[in-house]
C-alpha cells in the first residue's frame, strides 16, 4: 500500500533529479569566476591539512591546477567547468535505493547485528530474507508513539520533513525502523559521509535512501548542490528525514539550537510546486528519539568536556565504528524493555501552524489558513524568496525546540543520573563543573536515599507531564525509587565499559561521573537537572515553578 | 460615480495615535481605512473610517495602534480576517508582565499572519497630525515589511529607518517607557543638565545589557528606537510617563499621580517585573531597582542618589 511512495521509484528518476539539480545549480551560478574560486580555495586548504592518501593528492593537485588556469578561461569554459563539477558532486551526493534492502532491514536489521553477523555476511543474507529470523521481538523494546493513525494518512496528502532529535548513529537506523513499524512511508536523508565509510553501518546507508553529506567540505558550491538536492526531492514529494541539530548532541541534552539550512528548502519546494501548477503541501513532523543508553554517550561525553575548541567536528572512530561495541549494544537493546523510545509530535506547516491529517493548515486559534498565502508578494503572485524564507525557518527552529521539550520521553536512566548528579553537586557545593566531575568514586550514596531523591524528581516530572511539558512512561509513573535505580543499574551495567554506577554494601557508588552527566543532561533544558549545557548567549533553563508548596518560590525574589 | 480604492493601509484604533498614523499615511497618498469602535466623522473626509475588521484587512499592510491592554482582544477579533498574505506591524508600546511577551508575539498567538514589525522611534502623534519633520523606525525581519511601511508613511516630514532586530525594538520602546519615568522625576527633582545627561546615559546603558540577555541585540537601545525615543521625554512635558514622574517627584502618592498622567501608563507594572527579569539573569539594574522604589513611595533626595550610586 505503501510502496506507492516515490522513493520506491527513486532508483529509475535518479537520473532525472540529478540533472535538475545540476541544472538548477549551474543556472543559479550569478559569478562561476567566484564559485570556482571559493571551491577552489577552501578545498584546497582542506585537502592540504588533511592526511593525504593517493587519492586526496591527485583531488589536491586537480584543485591546484583549477585555480591557476582559472584567470586564464573565458566565461564559457568557466561556465563549463562549473557544470562539470557540479555534475561530479550532484552524483556524488544522490544515493541508492534498494526497496529490498530496505523491507529486509527494516524488519530484521536489529537481529541481524545481534547475531554477530559481519557486514559481507548480511549483504549476502539480504538477497535471501527467508534464512533472517522475524524481528518482531523487537517490537515491545522498541516503542513509537505519537500521533501514528493521523501521520499515515498525512502521508498520502502531502510530503513529510521528519526532524527528531539526534543522538546517535543509530538514530538514522532507528527511525527508519519506527516509521516502517507505524507504518508510514520510508523517508529520504542526508547522512554524514563517514557513516558510508563506517564498517558497521555502511551497508544501511547505501541501501535506505540516505544521500551522502560530506562535512567536510565548506564551499558554497557544494552546499548549494546539497540544498538544492533536497528541494529536488520534496518538490518531488519525497519524504525526507533531517537532523535540524546538525551533529549528534555531544552533551546527550535536547537540541535548542538549529541548523536550519535544509529545513529551509522545504518553503522553496513548496513554493515551487504552486508555481508548476501543482501544490503539493509540505509539513514537518517534529519527534524525539530517547534511548535508556546511547552507543556512543563515552566518545560524545569526552568530546563535549575537551578543552573549548578542541572538540571535533566529525568523529570517526567512535563505538559505532567498533561491531563489538554495536554488537553489545544491540544486545542490551533486546535485553530491557522500552529501550528505545521514538515519539512522533504533532506536525506542523512550514510556517507554524499545525496541519490536520487531510494537510490543512489551522493557526493558533484553530482558523483554517491556506498555507500558499506565506509565499505570495504584493500582487498575489507565489515568489521564491530566500530572505523571507530564512525568517519563516527560524521561526519554525524555535517551535519545533519547544516540540522537542514537550515530546522528551523521560527514562529511568535519565532520572537516576539527574538524581545521582545533584548529590555530587551537594558533596562540593561551591564547585564548578570540573570540579563536580572530578569526584569519581568518592560519594556513596546510602540505597533509601537515592531511592527517596529519585522518587521526589519523578514526581516533579509526573508533574511537569501532566501540564504537556515532558513525557514520563508508564513504568517510571508507578515504579517504586527502588526499581527504578535497579533499572538504571541494569541498563549501564553490561554495556558502559566501567561501572557508572556500583553497587555497594553501603550504598550506590557514583563511579563514572562524565556518563552520569551525559544522561542527566537530557532533562538540563526542562531545567530539571544541573544547567551548564545552554547553547552560548543562552541563558540557562531555570527549575519550572510547581504548584506544590515545596517549590523553590522563595528564589523567585518577588516585588514587595 | 467614484469607486473607491482598495485600501493599501489599514490602520486599527480610533485613538490619538491611531488618527495620527492614518494621517500620516494618507500623506504619503495611500488608502487608508481607519477601525475605530466609535463610527465618528473624521475632520478628513479622505480617511475611510470603519467598524468593520473586514474592511480594514482589504488592506495587506494592517497597522495596530490600540493600548495593549486591549491589544489581545482586538488582535483575536482582527484574526479572523487575516490570512498569511497580510503584514501586520503594530505600535504599541509594552511587554505583557507575565512572560515579557512582546505585542508581536501576541499577534503570533491571535492571527494567522506571520510577516510582522514594529513601529518605534521618537515620533509623536501631534507631529504626524500636523506634518512636522520626524523619525519613526520599522523593526522587521522581513524586507517586504520594511519596504511596504516606508512605501506607506515616509514623506518630507517623516524619514522611515529600518531595522531587523524587532524584539530589540519592542523591548527598547517598553524599556523607554519605563525610563521615562525617571526622565521627569529627575527633572522635577532639580537634576541640572549634566546630571541628567548622566543618568540617561547609565540607564540606556543599563536597558541595553538587559535587551541582550532577552536575545535582543544591544546597539538597537543606542539607536532611534531606544536612546532617540528616550530623548525626546526631555522635551515632552505632556508624555504620560514624564506627567507620572513628576508627580512623584512631588511627593504625589502613586493612584494620583496616575490620574494626573491621564492616560494609562504600561510602564507602572512592567518596572518591577524587569527587576525580577534582571535578578534572574544576573544583570545589574540599579536604575530599574530605584524606579520600583520611587514606585513604592520612596524619597526623593533619596532616590536621586541613589539612582547615581551603584558601581563602575
Amino acid at each position: 500500500m505503501k510502496d506507492d511512495a516515490p522513493i520506491f521509484g527513486f532508483n529509475a528518476a535518479r537520473e532525472d533529479i540529478v540533472r535538475s539539480v545540476v541544472s538548477r545549480v549551474v543556472l543559479s551560478a550569478k559569478d562561476p569566476l567566484l564559485a570556482l574560486n571559493d571551491a577552489a580555495y577552501h578545498e584546497t586548504k582542506r585537502l592540504e591539512a588533511s592526511k593525504r592518501g593517493p587519492e586526496e593528492q591527485k583531488e589536491l593537485a586537480e584543485w591546484q591546477k583549477l585555480a591557476r588556469s582559472l584567470g586564464r578561461m573565458g566565461d564559457g569554459e568557466r561556465r563549463e567547468k562549473l557544470a562539470s563539477l557540479v555534475e561530479h558532486m550532484g552524483w556524488d551526493v544522490a544515493g541508492n535505493f534498494d526497496p529490498r534492502v530496505f523491507k529486509v532491514s527494516s524488519k530484521l536489521l536489529p537481529p541481524v547485528v545481534t547475531s554477530l553477523l559481519a557486514p559481507r555476511t548480511l549483504v549476502r543474507l539480504a538477497r535471501d530474507p527467508k534464512r533472517l529470523v522475524s524481528l518482531s521481538a523487537l517490537d515491545d523494546k522498541v516503542r513509537v508513539e505519537g500521533p501514528v493513525e493521523e501521520l499515515r494518512e498525512l502521508s498520502r496528502h502531502g510530503t513529510a520533513v521528519y526532524v527528531p532529535t539526534h543522538l546517535s548513529n543509530m538514530d538514522s537506523i532507528v527511525f527508519g525502523y519506527a516509521l516502517e513499524r507505524a507504518g508510514l512511508p520510508p523517508a529520504t536523508y542526508g547522512a554524514g559521509k563517514n557513516l558510508f565509510t563506517n564498517p558497521v553501518l555502511s551497508f544501511f546507508m547505501h541501501n535506505l535512501g540516505a544521500y551522502r553529506v560530506d562535512r567536510r567540505i565548506r564551499h558554497n558550491l557544494y552546499k548549494d548542490v546539497l540544498k538544492t538536492y533536497s528541494c529536488v526531492l520534496l518538490e518531488r514529494g519525497y519524504h525526507s528525514l533531517f537532523f535540524p541539530g546538525g551533529t549528534r548532541s555531544r552533551s546527550g541534552g535536547v537540541e535548542r539550537r538549529l541548523k536550519l539550512g535544509l529545513m529551509g528548502t522545504a518553503i522553496e519546494a513548496y513554493a515551487r510546486t504552486l508555481i508548476a501548477n501543482r501544490e503539493r503541501r509540505v509539513y514537518f513532523v517534529p519527534a524525539t528519539i530517547n534511548y535508556l543508553i546511547t552507543l556512543e554517550a563515552e566518545t560524545l561525553i569526552a568530546d563535549f568536556l575537551a578543552e573549548a575548541g578542541k572538540g571535533r567536528f566529525i568523529i570517526e572512530d567512535d563505538e559505532s565504528s567498533r561491531l563489538g561495541r554495536v554488537t553489545s549494544f544491540m544486545r542490551k537493546m533486546f535485553d530491557m524493555q522500552g529501550a528505545v523510545v521514538i515519539r512522533f509530535g504533532k506536525p506542523i506547516d512550514p510556517f507554524g501552524n499545525v496541519v490536520d491529517e487531510r494537510c490543512r493548515s489551522f493557526d493558533r486559534r484553530g482558523r483554517e489558513v491556506d498555507p500558499s498565502s506565506y509565499v505570495k508578494d504584493d500582487g498575489g503572485r507565489v515568489t521564491l524568496d530566500p530572505v523571507r524564507d530564512a525568517q519563516y525557518t527560524r521561526e519554525l527552529g524555535d517551535e519545533i525546540c519547544k516540540a522537542y521539550l514537550r515530546e522528551t520521553v523521560v527514562l529511568e536512566t535519565h532520572v537516576v543520573a539527574a538524581a545521582s548528579f545533584e548529590r555530587l553537586r551537594r558533596a562540593s557545593p561551591a564547585g564548578d563543573l570540573f570540579t563536580v566531575l572530578r569526584q569519581r568514586d568518592v560519594v556513596v550514596v546510602p540505597r533509601d536515599d537515592l531511592a527517596r531523591d529519585v522518587v521526589k524528581l519523578r514526581d516533579r516530572l509526573v508533574e511537569l507531564a501532566d501540564r504537556g511539558e515532558i513525557v514520563v512512561g508508564g513504568f517510571l509513573r508507578t515504579a517504586s525509587g527502588g526499581d527504578i535505580v535497579e533499572r538504571a543499574l541494569r541498563a549501564f551495567a553490561g554495556y558502559h565499559a566501567s561501572p557508572v554506577l556500583a553497587s555497594r554494601p553501603d550504598g550506590i557508588a557514583i563511579a563514572d561521573t562524565n556518563l552520569l552527566f551525559y544522561y542527566q543532561n537530557r532533562l538540563a533544558a526542562h531545567g530539571m537537572a544541573w544547567d551548564v549545557i545552554a547553547p552560548p548567549g543562552m541563558a540557562p533553563a531555570r527549575p519550572p515553578v510547581f504548584a506544590k508548596p515545596a517549590s523553590p518560590e522563595a528564589t523567585q525574589g518577588g516585588l514587595s | 460615480m467614484t469607486e473607491r480604492e482598495a485600501p493599501s493601509v489599514g490602520v486599527v484604533g480610533g485613538g490619538p495615535w491611531g488618527r495620527a498614523l492614518a494621517t500620516a499615511a494618507r500623506r504619503t497618498g495611500a488608502e487608508v481605512v481607519l477601525h475605530s469602535r466609535r463610527d465618528q466623522a473624521d475632520s478628513d473626509p479622505g480617511l475611510h473610517v470603519t467598524v468593520d475588521y473586514a474592511e480594514v484587512a482589504k488592506a495587506r499592510l494592517v497597522v495596530i495602534a490600540v493600548p495593549s491592554s486591549v491589544a489581545r482582544s482586538v488582535l483575536r477579533a482582527l484574526g479572523d480576517h487575516l490570512g498569511g498574505q497580510h503584514l501586520v506591524v503594530h505600535g504599541v508600546r509594552g511587554l505583557g508582565v507575565d512572560e515579557l511577551t512582546t505585542v508581536s508575539d501576541l499577534v503570533r498567538e491571535e492571527t494567522p499572519a506571520r510577516r510582522l514589525g514594529a513601529l518605534g522611534g521618537p515620533v509623536q502623534a501631534g507631529e504626524l497630525i500636523e506634518g512636522r519633520p520626524s523619525a519613526m523606525v520599522i523593526g522587521s525581519r522581513f524586507p517586504e515589511v520594511l519596504t511596504a511601511v516606508t512605501r506607506a508613511f515616509q514623506s518630507p516630514s517623516l524619514k522611515v529607518y529600518g531595522t531587523n532586530d524587532l524584539r530589540g525594538l519592542e523591548w527598547a520602546s517598553a524599556l523607554v517607557g519605563c525610563l521615562s519615568i525617571g526622565v521627569g522625576y529627575a527633572e522635577e527633582a532639580g537634576a541640572g543638565p549634566g546630571l541628567l545627561a548622566a543618568l540617561i546615559s547609565r540607564a540606556v546603558d543599563e536597558a541595553a545589557r538587559l535587551m541582550a540577555a532577552a536575545g535582543c541585540e544591544e546597539r538597537t537601545m543606542f539607536g532611534l528606537g531606544g536612546y532617540g525615543d528616550l530623548l525626546a521625554s526631555i522635551a515632552l512635558e505632556d508624555r504620560p510617563e514624564v506627567v507620572l514622574g513628576k508627580a512623584l517627584a512631588r511627593k504625589v502618592p502613586l493612584d494620583q499621580a496616575i490620574a494626573m498622567a491621564k492616560l494609562r501608563v504600561e510602564a507602572i507594572p512592567l518596572i518591577p517585573r524587569i527587576v525580577r527579569f534582571a535578578d534572574e539573569r544576573r544583570v545589574e539594574a540599579n536604575t530599574f531597582r530605584t524606579l520600583s522604589e520611587i514606585l513604592a513611595g520612596g524619597r526623593p533626595q533619596a532616590m536621586l542618589d541613589r539612582m547615581f550610586a551603584g558601581s563602575s
